[in-house]
């Protein structure tokens, strides 16, 4: 298992796509620190720190990418078949491909966590304190972290629905549009899906409010009452849909003939 | 001597669409096997499932005594393989390609020499998004051999390959056979496939016709000859055909050799009637001419058979 993963990392090393986009991230976040050093009323430079400079939206968006693509690019290249007549097994195949999105993940937001703290200590050593209070009892900082790691679940709920499409239409387009939509969808149907959880309770249990989980913990006030959730409810609903979206996706793949 | 492979009653379906019936052969440790026969036949479909590539209704595949299906891929570990075209990433290079499947230890120097083999040299450090059809071919088999494997099934190797490739390839394929490397190949190029096999398994309509040998085929097929040169060849001519020896028709002294035994009792007959001979030949027919006879043999028995039912 070892093997496959380091060879699904060497092949994310060797994309020009991975260098440029860890520069761009990079860029992203200086140019937020710095709108918020000149533009503090209009960039508070809390909610700036909170959001990692903007890093969060755009790690989503790398990452529905680069899931989809590390599927259907074997496709698409015709690399598949290579892949899968070695001696391993198509299941540690699939299951390598998941760690290496793991991996680049945790890559990603240790990156922009990294670059977050160091402009923050260059930019607002005097002006902002990670360790005042951001409210519910936490710090900036912890709460900063708390949101991270909420948003790293429903990142993985988004990207086990994307690996599911991946291996079901082995076309990429079809897999990121879903994973994009559906990062959206969460915003824009928020509205109305608390009008049907009002009405009929059962309905909070969907994907969708799953994904809501980050809005939870930063603003437990108004969502729970809204969701009619608790915050460990949510974290259980994003691990049980992964393992189904995860678990389908395994499935297709073991079953598909090339 | 022991088979490296062994396939036995294979049935795949896709749909309704039986593609393979029953098909069981066993392949030698050490020899090259030749997998001919028309377009759709199943060639294909026999090497994805013995890959553990596709799912089979029923039926039993086995390398070096492993079973291999399509969720057990332990057996995979000493098999090398090119199906239908190299799966090749265009961001990579071609040495990135070798050293992402390459296993174990000295692999370096045996990607080094594989490079040298199949004369990639110039080119190996290039990202393959610019390589031509020729050089992402030679990729596809340096990738197939790079592990050392026992057993290598090539589908089509020869596809856009210049002169010099092919021969490159035919080179390394015989090395790599007199170390012990098996191969299962198929190829529409019968000429090179001819110079190449020493085993055959034909097959037609997604079952097997013929396992035999190179030779045997031809020799049943009557497509190999022996050429004489005598001090009297027409008296020679004369003794042979009396001797019920079979003669071609050309006007030289060709003898049709229908099996090993023919080219002794020729010269045993010329020499018992006093014929001084000068030079003697054997020729090798054509792969070509052969298969086409014994998929038409084939067909008409097919048929007769039917319309017996």
């Amino acid at each position: 298992m070892g093997t496959l993963v380091r060879q699904e990392i060497f092949k994310l090393t060797r994309k020009k796509s991975t260098w440029i986009s860890t520069g761009f991230l990079v860029a992203v976040e200086i140019l937020f620190a710095i709108l918020s050093k000149v533009y503090p009323k209009t960039f508070v430079p809390a909610s700036t720190f909170e959001s990692l400079y903007f890093a969060r939206p755009i790690i989503i968006f790398y990452m529905i990418a680069a899931t989809a693509t590390i599927i259907t690019m074997e496709f698409q290249f015709g690399t598949m078949k290579q892949v899968l007549y070695r001696r391993y097994s198509r299941g540690q195949i699939l299951v390598s491909k998941w760690l290496a999105m793991l991996l680049y993940s945790v890559y990603w937001y240790i990156l922009s966590l990294g670059v977050a703290m160091l402009l923050k200590l260059m930019l607002f050593r005097h002006q902002l304190s990670i360790h005042q209070s951001a409210g519910h009892g936490l710090s900036i900082f912890a709460q900063s972290l708390e949101v991270s790691a909420a948003t790293f679940i429903t990142l993985w709920l988004l990207l086990s629905l994307v690996f599911l499409l991946a291996n079901l239409f082995t076309n990429s387009a079809a897999a990121v549009s879903v994973g994009i939509i559906g990062y959206f969808a969460t915003n824009i149907v928020t509205q109305l899906l608390t009008m049907l959880i009002q009405k009929w309770d059962w309905t909070k249990w969907n994907p969708l409010t799953m994904l809501l989980y980050p809005q939870m913990l930063a603003h437990p006030g108004v969502y729970q009452p809204l969701l009619n959730m608790q915050a460990w409810q949510m974290l259980l609903g994003n691990v049980i849909y992964i393992a189904l979206f995860l678990w389908a996706g395994y499935k297709v793949f073991t079953q598909r003939n090339l | 001597m022991s088979s490296i492979l062994s396939v036995q009653n294979l049935n795949k379906s896709f749909g309704n669409k039986h593609v393979l019936h029953d098909v069981s052969f066993t392949v030698e440790k050490g020899h090259i096997v030749g997998l001919v026969g028309p377009n759709g036949a199943g060639k294909s479909t026999i090497m994805k499932a013995i890959l553990g590539l596709i799912n089979y209704q029923s039926g039993e595949i086995k390398i070096a005594n492993q079973t291999v299906t399509p969720a057990s891929h332990a057996a995979l570990s000493k098999v090398g393989a090119l199906i239908e075209y190299p799966g090749i990433y265009p961001f990579l290079t071609g040495w990135d390609h070798l050293q992402l499947f390459a296993d174990g230890d000295h692999q370096l120097i045996h990607i080094q020499e594989i490079i040298s083999q199949l004369n990639m040299d110039s080119y190996i450090k290039r990202k393959t998004k610019g390589y031509s059809l020729g050089m992402k071919q030679k990729l596809g088999i340096a990738l197939a051999l790079v592990n050392f494997p026992d057993l290598v099934i090539l589908d089509e190797p020869m596809n856009g390959l210049d002169p010099e490739a092919t021969k490159d390839l035919r080179d390394l394929i015989i090395s790599e056979s007199q170390r012990g490397t098996t191969f299962l190949i198929s190829s529409h190029i019968l000429s090179e496939l001819q110079q190449l096999a020493s085993d055959l398994l034909i097959i037609d309509q997604g079952a097997i016709v013929q396992q035999t040998t190179m030779h045997q085929l031809l020799a049943s097929q009557g497509k190999q000859t022996i050429m004489l040169a005598t001090n009297d060849d027409k008296t020679a001519r004369q003794i042979l055909k009396k001797a019920k020896f079979k003669m071609t028709a050309d006007p030289r002294l060709e003898v049709v050799a229908t099996d090993d035994e023919t080219m002794p009792q020729v010269l045993r007959t010329l020499v018992e009637a006093d014929i001084e001979i000068m030079d003697v030949k054997r020729l090798e027919g054509n792969l070509e001419s052969s298969l086409l006879e014994v998929l038409k043999q084939y067909r008409v028995a097919q048929k007769l058979a039917k319309e017996q039912a």
